[in-house]
């Protein structure tokens, strides 16, 4: 379905609606109050920005320096080309170590490439640890929102699924009480699991090591237990040096709820002992991203959601109206390049406000991009004939002043004389909930020219 | 190896322009904070606590005052080894550590920014212990608090280490509902004490 | 100093108030306005609907109307944004760098290029400004939520020279009404909601008259005001700046 069919299915609920746009507005709130107690965050985000273009432009060589390094830490370093390939990959290194029971914390690469039923398909149990992330695991529904997965859910709605699934009692949405509740479930699924998959964060080329940023410690609890760990990464992940953390972890957790920095920022280089550490570095579409010059900065994205907290389409329609691995005004420049025609209405699902490319901690020009997939679109998928037809006619009068007055005139005179019924029937999509304006008679230009004649009478 | 050769071909072919690596002036954000102050009510603000102490004997001492009942206790402080309930060279798996109570650590490194102490493989015998515990203790002294995260890393660009991470404050997680709840996976509470 | 003066399409004929206003109140100052007959739109429908290409000769018209002019001045941040931003698409003649660099959103040009000190305006009413997305982060005529940057607002600071204006502080004074163009259209239910929250966000917060720099935005507020008869006044910031009352 596409954007605007399911954005108005979710508005049926006005309420709901209020709601969630109040809780993203709750965190855009929090992120505004940390960032400016920040003195030149603005620099920061140049800084932030700046490194990651410079790393997009000799992304090859970094990967390279990386593995070199991860291989000399006693890491195994592996290739996906694709999604399939990825969760081959990742299959396989279970297999090989006869791994049966798998913690996952959040990675939204094994999201986009849909591990969990591949892995499911063959028996294994794949438990999604972020409570956010278990939450939606066990509502059998995709994360609404990167870094909140759960947002669209209310504490009555978790209450109930954890009665279901956990079989904890009923609370009445006591989130103190769910949270402990799915503490200790995850405690046993932790101690049992026989390996752990985390995403990256952050890779350092200089080091060959990764950080991960996590807020409940489900990462660290998962990859230090189990004796398998493997940190999925697409390659746009890659910093240059040690020192680039410094800016990116100030700009990470202020960006994406206002916390001065993530509880847990893990920095990950070599195995412990008599462990196993493997990383996966993953293409899947990003090499082709970066061919395309007026799209290749949205791989700079850093994962942050600080674009689908201020968005105000998103916190009125839903991370779910989007349909697609991440929602949201970065998930609607990233989404066209994998798939054009299937997402084909995410870049209109925008007023290009404007407001996303200003939050953005690494200066994504979101908004510009979103005008810019509008006209590729706009060529290379199938359009509404009457869409098409308006526009070249609109493109056609405006160039001719006479055809203009002509149509404007005829436009006055029907709002004016028009019944409401005939104006606001069902064509008009506007006047659903909207009156139109009342229709004056005389247009700015026949004022005007009466003006100088009277003038120039006088 | 998969598709090594491919993906790298790729993103060669595609990448622009090599554009220039900026360099980070650390002064422009210097504020000139007060190193303690600064530290100490970001540790807050994250759901942690500070308290002073003169000695690690002090900081047991203070912290058995604080949580009493306990079963599990860990201390890497030098001298405090009565405090120990085990001993970590009989560990054989870090899944038997599930029912550690309380565990001391001690840190050189702490920014003032963000309330973050770094703790690293070579105070950390087993890696799981500052996430498995129930409550984690802290150890610094004041002169390790950095103001920012640009010099915390100057320092460690001296110190390769194989596993570290900076903890701010105690696990926690919004997940439901947007409502702040402290103690989530990793540790419940998170006590910083600073020596002089 | 040869001032053009650029009223928007929907302004030229739904609005034509809006135009009036703004020629008056430049003529006021003493500013010596022409108004060239024969323009039409600046392209915007058509470009951001993704029909850019539709939008070429819109462009070429607009160079052709406005290109002898020192500065272009028009009601509409959103127009003289689309102008600066998106005419980089046909060939960059000197004539085309010439409109771009020129045109200016009204209150920019008032302040920062007249530099009036006073309005001989006056219009006691309770205000609420609507800060348009496109002038605000677009042709930033003031500093935006998002930003560490100063704080500022053209709109607000030549509504303080305007005797009576009380200025009411709102909860969400740069949130996006909801109109954007086609959007309103193809996400009505989206666009609808927004509008409502917009409407809302002023009138609980004591607001008589919403204003702004763009008639766009105001249009689809009005609509929601007038469908749902509420007690609100809609005005475009020149007609509260030619105001007497």
């Amino acid at each position: 379905m596409s954007h605007p069919k399911l954005a108005s299915i979710f508005n049926k609920d006005e309420k709901k609606v209020d709601w969630h746009d109040k809780a993203l507005w709750f965190v855009r709130h929090k992120r505004d109050k940390s960032v400016h107690s920040v003195k030149n965050w603005e620099e920061l985000r140049n800084l932030g920005q700046g490194i990651k273009a410079h790393m997009l432009s000799n992304l090859d060589i970094y990967l390279e320096e990386f593995e070199a390094n991860a291989n000399k830490n006693g890491v195994e370093v592996h290739w996906a080309a694709n999604a399939e390939e990825h969760n081959q990959i990742v299959h396989n290194i279970l297999k090989e170590n006869n791994a049966k029971k798998v913690v996952k914390s959040k990675s939204m690469l094994t999201e986009e490439c849909h591990l969990n039923p591949h892995l499911e398909a063959d028996g294994i149990e794949v438990i999604d640890t972020d409570l956010g992330e278990r939450i939606v695991q066990l509502a059998k529904e995709p994360p609404s929102h990167i870094v909140l997965p759960a947002i669209h859910k209310n504490k009555h709605e978790v209450d109930e699924l954890f009665q279901e699934h956990l079989g904890t009692e009923p609370c009445d949405g006591n989130p103190q009480y769910l949270t402990h509740e799915a503490r200790k479930h995850l405690r046993q699924k932790f101690i049992e699991a026989d390996a752990a998959i985390t995403g990256v964060n952050f890779a350092i080329a200089e080091t060959g090591g990764f950080v991960v940023c996590t807020n409940e410690g489900n990462a660290d609890m998962g990859a230090h237990l189990a004796p398998v760990h493997i940190a999925c990464m697409g390659v746009e992940k890659i910093i240059p040096k040690l020192e680039h953390l410094s800016v990116f972890l100030r700009l990470l957790g202020r960006s994406a709820t206002g916390q001065p920095i993530t509880t847990y920022s893990s920095h990950f280089k070599k195995p412990a002992n008599g462990k196993k550490m493997h990383i996966v570095i993953v293409d899947n579409g990003r090499s082709e991203q970066l061919s395309r010059p007026d799209f290749r900065a949205s791989l700079r994205c850093i994962r942050c959601g600080a674009c689908m907290n201020t968005c105000p389409i998103y916190r009125r329609s839903g991370g779910h109206s989007y349909d697609a691995t991440v929602p949201g005004p970065i998930g609607s420049i990233l989404s066209p390049g994998k798939d054009l025609k299937k997402h084909s209405t995410l870049p209109f699902a925008s007023t290009l406000c404007g407001s996303c490319s200003d939050v953005c901690p690494v200066k994504i020009d979101i908004h510009a991009q979103l005008y810019k997939w509008r006209q590729i679109i706009t060529k290379e998928t199938p359009q509404p004939f009457v869409k098409k037809k308006s526009m070249q006619i609109m493109g056609s009068v405006f160039t001719k002043p006479k055809q203009f007055e002509t149509v404007g005139k005829i436009a006055r005179w029907s709002l004016r004389n028009l019944p409401q019924s005939v104006i606001n029937s069902k064509p008009n999509v506007w006047g659903k909930e909207r009156d139109l304006p009342k229709g004056p008679k005389q247009s700015f230009d026949q004022w005007y020219n009466e003006r100088q004649k009277n003038k120039n009478n006088s | 190896m998969g598709s090594r050769a491919e993906i790298l071909a790729k993103l060669k072919a595609n990448k622009p322009e090599a554009l220039p690596l900026p360099q980070i002036d650390s002064s422009i954000f210097d504020e000139g904070l007060n190193l303690i102050e600064e530290f100490t009510k970001k540790v807050e603000v994250v759901g942690g606590n500070v308290y002073q102490a003169t000695s690690a004997d002090d900081v047991v001492k203070q912290i058995t005052k604080m949580l009493p009942d306990t079963k599990v206790n860990f201390s890497t402080l030098e001298g405090t080894s009565a405090f120990n309930t085990i001993d970590l060279s009989t560990i054989n798996d870090p899944r038997e550590l599930e029912d550690l109570d309380i565990l001391i650590l001690e840190s050189d490194l702490a920014v003032a920014e963000n309330g973050a102490v770094w703790v690293n493989d070579q105070s950390l015998p087993i890696r799981v212990l500052p996430f498995i515990t129930k409550h984690l203790v802290l150890v610094l002294s004041k002169e390790h608090i950095l103001p920012y995260m640009h010099q915390a890393y100057e320092k460690l660009n001296h110190q390769p280490t194989d596993f570290g991470v900076f903890i701010s404050g105690p696990s926690k997680t919004a997940d439901i509902e947007q409502s702040l709840v402290i103690g989530a996976h990793g540790a419940l509470s998170l006590t910083v004490f600073l020596l002089d | 100093m040869k001032v053009g003066l650029f009223i928007p399409c929907y302004i030229n004929q739904l609005y034509p108030q809006v135009g009036q206003a703004t020629l008056e109140l430049l003529e006021k100052l003493n500013v010596e306005v022409v108004y060239p007959s024969g323009q039409t739109c600046c392209g915007q429908p058509m470009a951001n609907s993704g029909y850019e290409s539709e939008s070429i000769g819109t462009y070429h018209h607009f160079v052709n109307n406005f290109k002898d002019f020192d500065y272009i001045v028009t009601p509409s941040g959103s127009c003289a944004y689309h102008v600066k931003k998106h005419y980089d698409i046909i060939p960059q003649t000197d004539e085309v760098t010439g409109v771009r660099n020129n045109v200016y959103e009204l209150c920019d040009f008032l302040l920062n290029v007249l530099k009036i000190e006073d309005l001989d305006a006056s219009f006691p009413r309770k205000v609420g400004v609507h800060k348009s997305c496109h002038g605000l982060r677009g042709l930033r005529l003031g500093s935006c939520s998002e930003r560490v940057t100063p704080e500022y607002s053209y709109i607000e600071e030549v509504l303080k020279k305007v005797k009576g204006v009380e200025l009411m502080p709102v909860q969400r004074g740069d949130e996006c009404c909801g109109f954007g163009g086609t959007f309103a259209v193809a996400e009505e239910a989206v666009s609808v909601k927004m509008g409502k929250d917009k409407i809302k966000d002023h009138f609980e917060s004591g607001v008589e008259v919403i204003t702004a720099t763009d008639t766009s935005c105001l249009m689809h507020l009005e609509g929601l005001v007038n469908r749902n008869k509420q007690p609100l006044k809609i005005l475009h910031v020149a007609e509260i700046l030619n105001s007497n009352l």
